[in-house]
């Protein structure tokens, strides 16, 4: 089982420099919070959609499509039910308080979209690279390459871990909230262990490959910014400008 | 001038009252290449930590005496420093693995000590193509299987081209055929560039072609010498807990003063030496298995299709029945389906297509908890499930779950611990123990549900020689009291002296399903799917008795009467 997101693929996204990836993405929650009203944010959703084909991530979407329904669904809800408005549609839920809902819904999952297209087209490595030449120090850039690296090991220990455990008889699924929170002692107290070996483990074969051995290291994939950056670069401050405007103006 | 040199090292680690190394003195020189062996607790990994500075670095404890690397004090240099010289390549090869794809994993060493770009990009080509992953370059190191992982750690600790490499338990989790192949790639590294190796490896049997072999005991060295003196030293050997050479001891046990170095050779040096088969021999052994009917069938997988989430099929049309009593050994690579396989029959896991019937009825739609009530699994790796802080309370686990009254819970977790003779450690921290009984530890909290199949999956990984001894010797007792018993295991040996049935498994089917007598005999068919049969049966296989274990080899070997007895001949090698 995979539980990376980068996808190997050839695209225009893929070969862009992860500078301007890491530009485009935070252009992207720029325009989403300066929203609130489901339209202009889901026109950027289209934008961000046409973006992810280019970059032929959204095979990704697959994987968490669960977790943006829940986030749309638990946001139109509550939102629904708890923000006031002048239009009553029928109980407490409100026309204006409905579109907030759906407004913050299309904001949040357009953010995990936007995250979800640059890990899927772009290396860690790259991104580190890309940090680095954004001047973030090498040891903090590559500390979040490696979080990226354990979420995997984690999720893979947390399941051996439940088989086991299930297999000896527990039941998770029944119980009150304090009984099911207590059977979940003998899940935790494993992958807790685990993970604290696998952090030593890791920590030993880092060094033994001359991880911090010297204050310059080179690297073997290179990036550089060309044409296709500039042109993408140009596009992405043009729609943010088009956002921009649209917000202050209209 | 000796490369490594160690000068009456001694090592405690904090907190512990014994030493792990005591004054151990011994030198290595440039381009030797020494097997270092040793039953668990003896001190070898220790040793092998010295050697690139892990230990006193990021190990806590006190180390006295001198460790030189080329001359120079390993406590003057972190392993990181030591990284050009001293290449490290450990058990656990998921750990050792963090970049995006192949070719970025050998990179990143070089990287990491400011190699320019080119040097780098010719190193990664260079050590791809030596162990064999050129043409996996891009692929996530992810999607790669256990033994291929192995190779891409030691490539990308050979990018760093240091002079020394040491290899901790490597092969310990990977099927034989990817062990083959990581053997065959540490030759054909060393035969290109000159390269010092040190080798922790249970297997003595695979690794006749060291230089030199050093045993360690009790932190202390015990014996050293090349591999012929330790063929003759067999029985020192294995007094140390050390597993001896099968060839060597079954020279020995027929009296010949030899010296074999594979299967072919040994078996006709037996017949020069004028021993032959017994001609009831074979008739005997399936006599004696044949008086070991099995019961009736508890257990039928029918078309049995697993596909997992992400579309992947795992098993695909599994038929097996399963009898009471019976001992099977589930025999395949990595990623042949096995674990997945056992799942289902201990309810883990639903079937995508097909049926499991338990005595004879179908559980489709059925609550799989009758299946884990009847069906106990030991998981590979017993820290996946060691939680409790006392032994008693670990085993308790599963009959408190099952509503057990606390006097029958007692009475259980006394019979169990018993039974795997951790009888009075009930009260201990089961994490002070060692793996063989942290293991021990799982097969009781499986054996206190009482469940009448008890499935252990790789039960003998990570045991030295006499733990694996103990630990089969167990699960033959429990066989033996009438539980059923299905192990999968990559140790042919284990599986050739211990299961009555073999089931042989590639890509999500069942390829062969038979006595283990008929499974083992059939050598072409196990080479075929990457499983080498163990030296005993080879030899047995060569002189046409379908022996299984070395005793019934030499139970089945007689001098031919009429033959006059030559002397036997020297060995030429």
């Amino acid at each position: 089982m995979n539980l990376f997101l980068f996808l190997d693929r050839d695209s225009p996204v893929h070969s862009l420099d992860p500078r301007t990836k890491i530009f485009l993405l935070l252009g992207s929650f720029v325009a989403a919070v300066l929203f609130f009203q489901p339209g202009p944010l889901f026109a950027l959703l289209l934008v961000l959609l046409v973006y992810g084909a280019m970059g032929r991530a959204l095979q990704n979407l697959r994987r968490i499509w669960l977790l943006l329904l829940s986030i749309a669904i638990v946001s139109i809800m509550s939102w629904s039910v708890f923000a006031r408005g002048a239009t009553p549609v029928f109980w407490r839920v409100t026309w204006e308080g409905f579109l907030y809902g759906l407004g913050a819904a299309i904001k949040i999952d357009s953010m995990i979209i936007a995250g979800l297209i640059f890990l899927s087209t772009t290396k860690t490595e790259e991104i580190v690279l890309g940090l680095i030449r954004l001047r973030v120090p090498y040891q903090a850039a590559f500390a979040f390459s490696l979080a990226i690296r354990m979420v995997p090991t984690i999720i893979g220990t947390a399941v051996t871990v439940t088989e086991a455990q299930r297999s000896r008889g527990l039941d998770l699924e029944s119980g009150g909230p304090l009984a099911r929170l207590r059977k979940h002692i003998p899940l935790l107290v494993p992958i807790f262990l685990d993970t604290l070996r696998n952090t030593d483990q890791l920590a030993k074969a880092l060094e033994s490959r001359g991880f911090g051995a010297r204050r310059e290291r080179t690297s073997y994939l290179e990036i550089g910014f060309h044409a296709a950056d500039g042109l993408a670069l140009a596009l992405g401050a043009l729609i943010l400008a088009i956002f921009v405007a649209i917000r202050f103006t209209g | 001038m000796p490369v490594i040199r160690l000068n009456e090292v001694s090592f405690r680690y904090r907190g512990a009252n014994e030493p792990a190394l005591s004054e151990i003195t011994c030198h290595i020189r440039a381009g030797e290449l020494v097997g270092l062996l040793g039953r668990s607790g003896s001190g070898r990994s220790t040793l092998a930590s010295t050697l690139n500075g892990t230990i006193p670095h990021l190990v806590r404890g006190d180390l006295r005496g001198q460790v030189h690397i080329g001359g120079q004090d390993i406590r003057a240099q972190r392993p990181r420093d030591l990284a050009d010289r001293v290449g490290f390549v450990f058990q656990d090869f998921e750990a050792q693995l963090f970049s995006t794809n192949v070719a970025l994993e050998v990179a990143f060493g070089p990287e990491n000590l400011g190699v320019p770009r080119e040097e780098i990009s010719r190193r990664v080509d260079r050590y791809l193509r030596l162990v064999r992953l050129e043409a996996l370059r891009r692929k996530a190191s992810a999607g790669l299987s256990g033994g291929q992982k192995q190779r891409l750690a030691l490539a990308s600790v050979m990018a760093l081209e240091p002079q020394v490499l040491v290899l901790d338990e490597p092969t310990s989790d990977l099927d034989p055929a990817g062990r083959a192949d990581l053997w065959d790639a540490v030759r054909d590294l060393r035969r290109e560039r000159a390269l010092t190796l040190v080798i922790i490896d249970p297997e003595t049997d695979e690794m006749g072609w060291v230089d030199r072999f050093i045993v360690l005991d009790r932190g202390r060295i015990a014996l050293s010498g090349t591999p012929s003196e330790l063929r003759r030293a067999t029985g020192t050997l294995e007094g140390l807990g050390v597993k001896g050479f099968t060839l060597a001891r079954l020279a020995s046990a027929i009296g010949l003063q030899e010296e074999w170095q594979d299967a072919d050779q040994a078996a006709t040096a037996i017949r020069t030496a004028g021993w032959r088969v017994k001609e009831d021999a074979a008739e005997t052994m399936r006599r004696a298995d044949a008086e070991r009917a099995n019961g009736e069938v508890l257990l039928e997988v029918e078309d049995l299709t697993h596909r997992y989430p992400d579309g992947t099929e795992a098993l695909s049309g599994v038929s097996c029945a399963i009898r009471r009593g019976e001992f099977v050994a589930i025999l395949g690579q990595n990623g042949s389906g096995k674990t997945t396989l056992v799942k289902h029959l201990n309810g883990i896991l639903r079937p995508t297509a097909g049926d499991i019937r338990l005595s004879g009825q179908s559980l489709r739609g059925q609550p799989l908890t009758r299946l884990s009530r009847l069906v106990g699994l030991v998981f590979q790796n017993p820290d996946h499930q060691i939680f409790a802080e006392r032994i008693r309370d670990e085993v308790a686990f599963g009959p408190r779950l099952q509503g057990l009254a606390e006097g029958e819970v007692a009475r259980r977790v006394d019979e169990a611990l018993e039974a795997v003779d951790l009888a009075g450690a009930g009260d201990l921290d089961p994490f002070v123990l060692t793996k063989g009984s942290r293991q021990r530890v799982a097969v009781a909290s499986t054996l206190a549900t009482k469940p009448e199949v008890i499935i252990l999956d790789e039960p003998t990984t990570g045991l030295d020689h006499r733990e694996l001894e103990g630990m089969m010797a167990l699960i033959q007792r429990l066989n033996q009291a009438g539980h059923t018993i299905l192990i999968i295991t990559h140790a042919m040996a284990v599986a050739a002296a211990y299961a009555r049935r073999g089931i042989l498994m590639r890509n999500g089917r069942i390829v062969r399903d038979g006595t283990a007598r008929e499974i083992f005999s059939d050598e072409s068919s196990l080479l075929e799917l990457g499983l080498t049969p163990p030296p005993a049966v080879q030899v047995a296989n060569r002189l046409g008795v379908p022996a299984l274990t070395l005793d019934e080899l030499v139970a089945s070997l007689t001098r031919a009467p009429l033959a006059p007895c030559p002397p036997a001949p020297r060995s030429h090698s």
